[in-house]
């Protein structure tokens, strides 16, 4: 790293240089950089980290890729010939019973809202991954947000120099990387593809800092030049982004693990799913709003139980682990977590010990931000074949969680001349789960 | 049934017309040449609206937006001095027919084509093979449009066409509504669950019309395109009825359904011919005589009824050198939507149709009109005119090949280029360019509609190892290899900018380049390195202007 020192003489030259001569109409091209850095570092004050909290909601997708069984989480049937061989336990909250694979979580309900009766009729892969992140079912000819982007967009800041929507990969999910569609690449994902470090975030080494910082001053004069008469989204959408690069590399140190204490590490653990939900913690606590966690692979057409036993005892410690260090920050109040694959399994086990894809019957959870805590909605049948009430399509789901963000479900995106509600025609809120 | 056809019809042909959709007979004759016709009709919008028009561009924007946009790259410096060197009055017209001739005309013509039509599966060998052959064979757009609907079994390049279709075999209604907003500027997918709201053009009827022509289309195990004999489009009406499509193409007119009667033997047959075909690779599909997508391609390009296809690719054409469409947004060619310019479009899409589908011709055309060359800078006080005017030039980002490319060429040493006149090696030399291209186009995002860019690709030009290495390499070779021969400062700043953006820097910016340059305690490989990238980084290079 270079002397202090030389780096203000540096900047000092440019302000000469500016004060000789085209710099005249576009001073701010010099105290753009003096303003954009260190912004994060501010984020670990007490005081910024709390008026954060204030204003701020924010958003924790837990991908279960594949589709995991309602059987064997949140909605059991011990007993019944579709239930298979785990048992049902009660929880803190009263008269609820969930899978006993989830023994961590059932002492936490207080937290959480538990869904029971998602039909949502899609049972591949591609098409229910696609229904349920965006809400609706695929219409060629528009190209709507996932859920990751809406939110970005309704509750990220414009000027943010922190990333307003990461997605961390799972390498047996099929590397689904969400979609901003129509509301464009301002939106989109920051999408770590195999590396926990998003690309391109860590200077070269073979560049200085000062170099990199000086060389940025400079460029945006040259910018500005340009632009300056050239009224455009596009021209504009060039400039704010190169004015972004800064901040969001100062934020790879919110990737980094290692800067976090040795005991909270040892909390989550050394897994994979573990670490990435840490640097999910990380990244809301920072001010993302929306980070997408995949934990991967549910797909248990064979061998149903055990599967379901190792994945359970992942998701059961390390999303309790997530919930009691959200909550210790004061951070739960304003983060809201899903809990939600493509779909869930069959009431059937096939020859293989496997539960197929299943629309029809199937459950996801939603804690924190705006949830009532220890409810439960809807009900199926005692085998676990259909819904017997309160039914909720993917809509109804996307209503019910952009309503607990505080954004108006039924407000229209104009696409073309066509107006496209936030959830889908005909959805409403499930009010019971909404605190 | 056949009252409410009726009725569709009469409301679309008085919306189609009430409108402003130009009825042909009033228009300017079919010999005016196309820059004259284009100059015509928007003079006629500026001067009934009282606009004031930016002058024209300087001659080194113009070379380089032209070359842009016909050959999908910036100039080389022996293109620069070649532009100089002809006559003022001449060195427009002379520029565009001399890039027309280049092979990096049709190779920009394939991207741009294949970037339109193949944006949901990018970088398909197979259609790029296609489209390259077709467009160096400068096959008309109705011929291409035959090709990929067709999707004939063929062998050669022509095979590659029929990925257009098995890119979106799996869904009916990618066939239906990617045919139609692609090739007919239409997007009828929002009358699928209920009449279009907005537009009185367009029922449920229209939509499942057009996805009756697809509906028997499937692919066999050996890949082939076929279609089946028999298949009903049914869909619920809003009041809850069931209903039966006819082949309804979007102007409302019906093909007769000519699927001959079958007995339930004859039936059974087939369907297990056509079984086989789907899962084994010994099977051929047996060929219906009716053949519904057939019936549509014929039907589309019928001489009443192709307004939709011309006017659609002349729009297109139009935005992709503009910066915005006659109508927008480009999928949303209905009465509801007027173009800005009704005759120009009515004009511009009879003399494509009249002279064989020729886009080159159009190009050509379009690079010569005035609008084409004006200033992309609004310095006035007042608020600039609105874009439907086009008096003001618009700022347009380069699509993800021409941004490639582009690098490939500034980060080139100037003076390795072969001289303007050589097309032999300049052949060879287009042809690893492209393929060097195609690499880096993979990191830079297709641009759409409204296109923004991404912070990734700030990051990506700030962080990436390649940029560093690659474009701002030391070699004899390169850029940085050229530029650092300089002694005098001053030079080596105006041949940057005339690498980069084509032009030479003014004062200012020559000043700043030159104390960039001339800070003490640096390498200063390092400055130049760093100071060619403050203009690789920068918008001037980013956009067309």
């Amino acid at each position: 790293m270079s002397d202090p020192a030389e780096v203000e003489h540096r900047r000092q030259a440019l302000r000469d240089l500016s004060r000789r001569g085209f710099l005249t109409t576009t001073a701010a091209g010099a105290t753009a950089i003096a303003a954009d850095m260190g912004h994060i570092n501010a984020l670990q004050s007490e005081a910024v980290t709390k008026q954060l909290k204030q204003n701020d909601t924010r958003v924790i997708l837990l991908w279960l890729a594949g589709g995991a069984s309602q059987f064997e989480t949140w909605d059991p049937k011990p007993g019944a010939k579709t239930g298979g061989p785990f048992r049902a336990i009660p929880t803190n909250a009263n008269g609820v019973h969930i899978s006993e694979l989830l023994p961590q979580l059932a002492k936490r309900m207080q937290h959480t809202a538990v869904i029971r009766s998602l039909n949502t009729r899609i049972a591949d892969h591609g098409g229910g991954a696609s229904l349920m992140e965006t809400g609706r079912v695929r219409d060629p000819g528009l190209d709507f947000p996932d859920l990751g982007a809406v939110v970005a967009r309704e509750l990220g800041r414009l000027d943010s120099q922190v990333p307003d929507y990461v997605s961390l990969y799972t390498s047996t999910e099929g590397r689904r990387k969400g979609t901003s569609g129509v509301l464009g690449s301002r939106y989109a994902p920051m999408f770590l593809s195999d590396n926990m470090i998003p690309l391109n975030l860590a200077q070269l080494d073979a560049v200085s800092s000062v170099d990199h910082e000086d060389r940025a001053a400079l460029r945006d004069v040259f910018a500005r030049k340009f632009s300056k008469n050239r009224s455009s989204a596009a021209v504009d959408s060039h400039m704010s982004a190169y004015q972004r690069v800064r901040g969001l590399m100062a934020s790879e140190q919110l990737f980094n693990v290692e800067n976090e204490p040795a005991e909270v590490r040892a909390r989550y653990g050394p897994t994979q799913f573990g670490e990435q939900c840490l640097i999910a913690r990380r990244l809301v606590e920072a001010g993302v709003p929306f980070v997408k966690v995949a934990r991967a692979w549910w797909d248990s057409h064979g061998q149903n139980f055990e599967t379901h036993q190792e994945l359970c005892a992942d998701l059961d410690h390390t999303m309790s682990v997530l919930l009691d260090d959200l909550s210790e920050r004061g951070l739960l109040e304003n983060t809201l977590i899903i809990t939600l694959g493509e779909f869930g399994r069959t009431p059937r086990i096939n020859a293989s010990l496997g539960r197929d894809h299943f629309a029809n019957a199937w459950s996801c959870s939603l804690s924190g931000h705006g949830i009532r805590g220890g409810s439960v909605y809807g009900k199926t049948d005692p085998e676990g074949n259909t819904v017997v009430d309160g039914e909720a399509s993917a809509a109804d789901l996307f209503a019910t969680v952009l309503q607990a963000l505080g954004i108006d479900h039924e407000h229209e995106y104009m696409v073309g001349a066509r107006p496209i509600p936030m959830a889908d025609f005909g959805s409403s809120p499930i009010n019971d789960v909404l605190a | 049934m056949t009252r409410r056809i009726c009725a569709v019809l009469t409301s679309f042909v008085v919306l189609f017309h009430s409108a402003g959709f130009a009825s042909e007979n009033k228009l300017l004759p079919a010999d005016t040449l196309i820059q004259d016709a284009i100059d015509h009709y928007l003079q006629m919008g500026i001067a009934k609206n009282g606009i004031s028009a930016v002058t024209h561009a300087s001659d080194e924007t113009i070379l380089r937006r032209t070359t842009l946009d016909l050959a999908g790259r910036i100039p080389t410096r022996p293109e620069q001095e070649w532009y100089k060197q002809r006559l003022p009055d001449e060195r427009r017209e002379q520029l565009v027919d001399r890039l027309l001739s280049l092979p990096d005309a049709a190779y920009h013509q394939a991207n741009e084509i294949d970037s339109h039509l193949l944006s949901n599966s990018p970088y398909n060998g197979e259609f790029r093979e296609y489209l390259l052959w077709a467009t160096k064979e400068k096959r008309s757009w109705d011929q291409m449009f035959r090709d990929m609907l067709l999707a004939k079994p063929e062998e050669g390049p022509l095979q590659g066409a029929t990925q257009f279709l098995r890119t979106r075999i799996r869904e009916v209604d990618d066939l239906t509504n990617d045919t139609a907003i692609l090739f007919l500027g239409i997007n009828v997918s929002c009358a699928k669950c209920h009449d279009h709201p907005l537009v009185d053009d367009w029922k449920q009827d229209h939509f499942y019309g057009m996805q009756a022509f697809f509906s028997r289309t499937y692919q066999t195990k050996k890949n082939v395109v076929a279609e089946k004999f028999f298949d009903e489009v049914k869909f619920k009406t809003t009041e809850g009825e069931d209903k039966l499509a006819s082949f309804m193409f979007l102007t409302g007119d019906v093909v007769p359904d000519a699927t001959p009667e079958f007995s339930d033997e004859a039936r059974k047959e087939l369907e297990e011919k056509i079984r086989k075909a789907e899962r084994e690779d010994d099977s051929e599909a047996p060929v219906p005589d009716f053949s519904p997508r057939m019936q549509l391609v014929d039907i589309a390009l019928r001489d009443d009824h192709n307004a939709f296809f011309a006017k659609n690719i002349v729009n297109r054409v139009w935005a992709r050198m503009l910066g915005t469409g006659l109508v927008t947004p480009l999928d949303q060619m209905h009465s509801g939507n007027p173009p800005s310019h009704p005759e120009l479009l009515a004009w511009l899409a009879r003399d494509l149709k009249q002279n064989g589908y020729d886009l080159n011709r159009l190009i050509r055309g379009v690079a010569l009109c005035e609008a084409y060359a004006g200033d992309s800078e609004w310095t006035s006080a007042a608020e600039p005119p609105q874009d439907q005017y086009f008096a003001v030039a618009r700022t347009r980002p380069l699509t993800h090949r021409q941004l490639a490319l582009s690098l490939q060429v500034a980060s080139t040493s100037p003076v390795n280029w072969p001289a303007a006149e050589a097309s032999d090696e300049w052949t060879q030399k287009r042809e690893s360019l492209e393929n060097r291209a195609n690499g880096w186009a993979r990191d830079f995002e297709q641009p759409k509609e409204d296109f923004q860019i991404a912070v990734d690709e700030a990051l990506f030009f700030s962080n990436n190892a390649r940029v560093y290495d690659d474009v701002l390499r030391d070699s004899g070779d390169r850029l940085i290899g050229h530029l650092k021969a300089f002694e005098d400062d001053a030079q080596l700043v105006a041949a940057l900018w005339e690498a980069v953006l084509s032009r030479i820097p003014d004062e200012e910016e020559r000043n700043a380049a030159v104390a960039w340059l001339q800070r003490e305690n640096e390498d200063r490989v390092e400055k130049i390195r760093q100071l060619s990238w403050t203009l690789l980084a920068g918008p001037e290079f980013r956009f067309n202007h």
